[in-house]
């Protein structure tokens, strides 16, 4: 099912927590909503629930207007961050609670709930913990008894609330690739809120990266890494060097180095503008040609198969502080630095945006 | 959960032996032994003149009395404060902080004046005294009365009780319901109730003992007719004063017996709860034990 957002704007008290949000969710897609936390993600997950009323704007669910639905309406499931199930109720009871509170008309039989619940169980591979207590689960197997409860009622949307936000490092690694695995199989649309970029990278077909109440873009993983349309999301898709300069009829200059900057999105000649440059898209040279600035090598670290390099800048720019690297070993190998080298900083891949 | 004491803070045997004994003695001398002179006071002549003392007709009415006004306060109460907590655990909106302090009244006003306040709105001089007369409605000095000032007593017991262990569950199960379809009424039945039912039941508890206990607003209102507006503690200080000692003690020994079951009710409950209480997960989401 299509989610269709339009103009949906809220407030909690003085706080504008969404501003004009427009978001198009096709069908069967695995969406992240990624940003820092008070960015409104949540916020706009428990829109689309109807967990919370927009002040304006609206939600269409495959076209249809769902904005004054209740909830219990709308046919959602929701995962919550610190799972909400019931604890006087055992596994079993919890996953058959959305089946047994329908009105009896529509309520399946005795057999069928406890057929359905069973197989639910399966597919979060936690047949064998029916009859337990959810206190008596570890913190994996209790977010993934309440994804099977809220899959019990069939919705048609799927919205998950930072899932994985509560769990230690290892087992959030394995349900994300397993929750990737599930949406594979089952292809329910589906919004899961992440401040983890790594994470929405991992797990989503689109990302949607939000700041300040604001969409700041919409894309395939790659595209928002490759390709961010803000400042903002270059920064928080991953650690990004910066660099200072101003716009001269259509590039950037920085240091020795000209930089195309087409016009728009404030890049106008004389505005000030700012390039990033991510620590792998950097090549260091012993020639000026090509180069943003020139460092010393304050310190090299071996990380993995990953060589990380941190440079003093030298001359303008010792502001924006030291200079992050990353090589591969085999690129280290071919020319090894010591400390106190001097270097030039020659970028791969560079972005440039307005302001400072 | 074991509170594990700091050797720092281990006082010495006999700082400890001398805290506990004066914490023992001071027990003693004000609750087990006035508990064990009403006793034997009771049981002075006898055990048939104690179940004598309970058998007369007046002090029927006034155990039966006693507990018609328990019956109606305590389960309005029930509902009043189900109501009250919810609203306050659950929403914000204006106000809340005044409704908050007018729930603690009834704790801050003297018992006396809580009574009078219904004399004045309700008595033969009072705002609706000449209108109530008219129609021959009578509710000071007559039941009615009587039950108004026992609800106003015990109204704060089964909502302060509540509260706090409504707040501390928040709404993410509630919410969890309602995304799975269930109705409010479903929600309040299958996942509200279950998680509030030890908070509650120690609320009734309590509520209930002040029902029956209440004494300063119910005289105040009750005008002790006999057989009539006497409550159980009402009759027994007709009896005292009429030195009748071993009827009052013996009437007096119900309500401490009413006091001691309530104390062993209300450890079970308080146990039961912070049983249920420490095996919730609620907030302790990232420290899961991995089983």
């Amino acid at each position: 099912m299509s989610i269709i957002i339009e103009n949906v704007n809220k407030h909690f008290g003085g706080f504008h927590a969404l501003q004009d949000v427009d978001l198009n969710i096709p069908t069967g897609e695995l969406v992240a909503l990624l940003g820092p936390s008070g960015c409104g993600k949540t916020s706009l997950l428990r829109i689309i629930a109807g967990l919370e009323r927009p002040d304006t704007g609206s939600i269409r669910f495959n076209g249809e207007d769902a904005t004054r639905q209740h909830v219990r309406e709308r046919g959602v499931g929701f995962v919550f961050q610190h799972y909400a199930l019931f604890h006087h109720m055992t596994v079993f009871d919890n996953v058959a609670f959305g089946l047994t509170v329908r009105p009896k008309a529509e309520r399946p039989g005795k057999e069928e709930i406890r057929e359905k619940v069973r197989e639910l169980l399966r597919l979060v591979q936690l047949e064998f913990v029916a009859d337990r207590y959810p206190n008596q689960l570890s913190g994996g197997q209790r977010q993934r008894i309440a994804l099977a409860r809220a899959l019990a009622v069939e919705p048609k949307v799927l919205l998950l609330d930072e899932p994985f936000g509560a769990l230690d490092a290892n087992v959030r690694k394995e349900l994300r690739r397993w929750l990737r695995r599930l949406h594979d199989e089952i292809h329910v649309t589906s919004v899961f809120v992440t401040h983890d970029q790594e994470e929405a990278m991992e797990v989503s077909s689109q990302i949607v990266v939000m700041n300040k109440g604001r969409i700041e873009q919409v894309g395939a993983p790659d595209e928002v890494y490759e390709r961010p349309a803000t400042a903002f999301v270059s920064r928080f898709l991953g650690s990004v060097n910066l660099f200072h300069g101003r716009v001269h009829s259509g590039w950037a200059h920085i240091g020795d180095l000209k930089a195309p900057a087409p016009e728009g999105a404030g890049l106008v000649s004389g505005a000030a503008a700012v390039v990033h440059l991510r620590p792998h898209e950097i090549d260091l040279a012993t020639e000026p040609a090509g180069s943003i600035g020139v460092a010393r090598v304050s310190s090299i670290l071996t990380v993995g198969p990953m060589i990380r390099i941190e440079l003093e800048r030298e001359g303008e720019g010792r502001e924006d502080g030291p200079v992050e690297v990353e090589l591969t070993r085999e690129r280290y190998l071919q020319a090894p630095l010591a400390l106190g080298d001097r270097v030039f900083i020659r970028p791969r891949n560079l972005r440039v945006f307005a302001g400072t | 959960m074991n509170p594990t004491v700091s050797p720092t803070l281990n006082e010495p045997v006999w700082f400890r032996r001398l805290l506990i004994g004066v914490g023992l003695a001071f027990l003693g001398l004000f609750l087990v032994l006035p508990l064990a002179a009403v006793l034997t006071e009771a049981l002075r002549q006898g055990l048939g003149a104690y179940l004598n003392a309970l058998h007369e007709p007046v002090a029927l009415a006034a155990i039966k009395l006693t507990l018609i006004a328990a019956f109606i306060a305590v389960p309005l109460n029930l509902v009043f404060g189900v109501c009250a907590a919810w609203a306050i655990a659950k929403f914000e909106f204006r106000g809340k902080s005044l409704l908050i302090t007018l729930i603690d009244l009834p704790f801050s006003v003297s018992p006396v004046i809580a009574g009078l306040i219904y004399v004045l709105i309700f008595g033969a001089q009072g705002w609706f005294g000449q209108w109530l007369f008219e129609h021959d409605v009578k509710i000071i000095f007559a039941v009615p009365g009587i039950v108004l000032a026992t609800i106003f007593v015990t109204f704060p017991f089964v909502a302060r009780e509540l509260i706090p262990v409504m707040e501390e569950q928040g709404t993410a199960e509630e919410e969890a319901a309602l995304t799975l379809g269930a109705s409010g009424w479903q929600t309040f039945w299958r996942v509200t109730l279950p998680n509030i039912k030890w908070g509650l039941l120690y609320g009734v508890i309590l509520c209930n003992a002040r029902a029956m206990g209440e004494f300063g607003a119910v005289s105040v209102v009750s005008g002790h007719i006999r057989g009539e507006t006497n409550t159980l503690p009402l009759h027994v200080e007709i009896l005292y004063n009429e030195y009748n000692f071993v009827a009052a003690f013996a009437c007096a020994s119900l309500l401490a017996l009413l006091a001691l079951v309530t104390l062993a009710a209300k450890s079970f409950v308080e146990w039961r709860g912070q049983e249920q209480r420490a095996t919730v997960p609620h907030l302790i989401p990232a420290a899961a034990p991995s089983t």
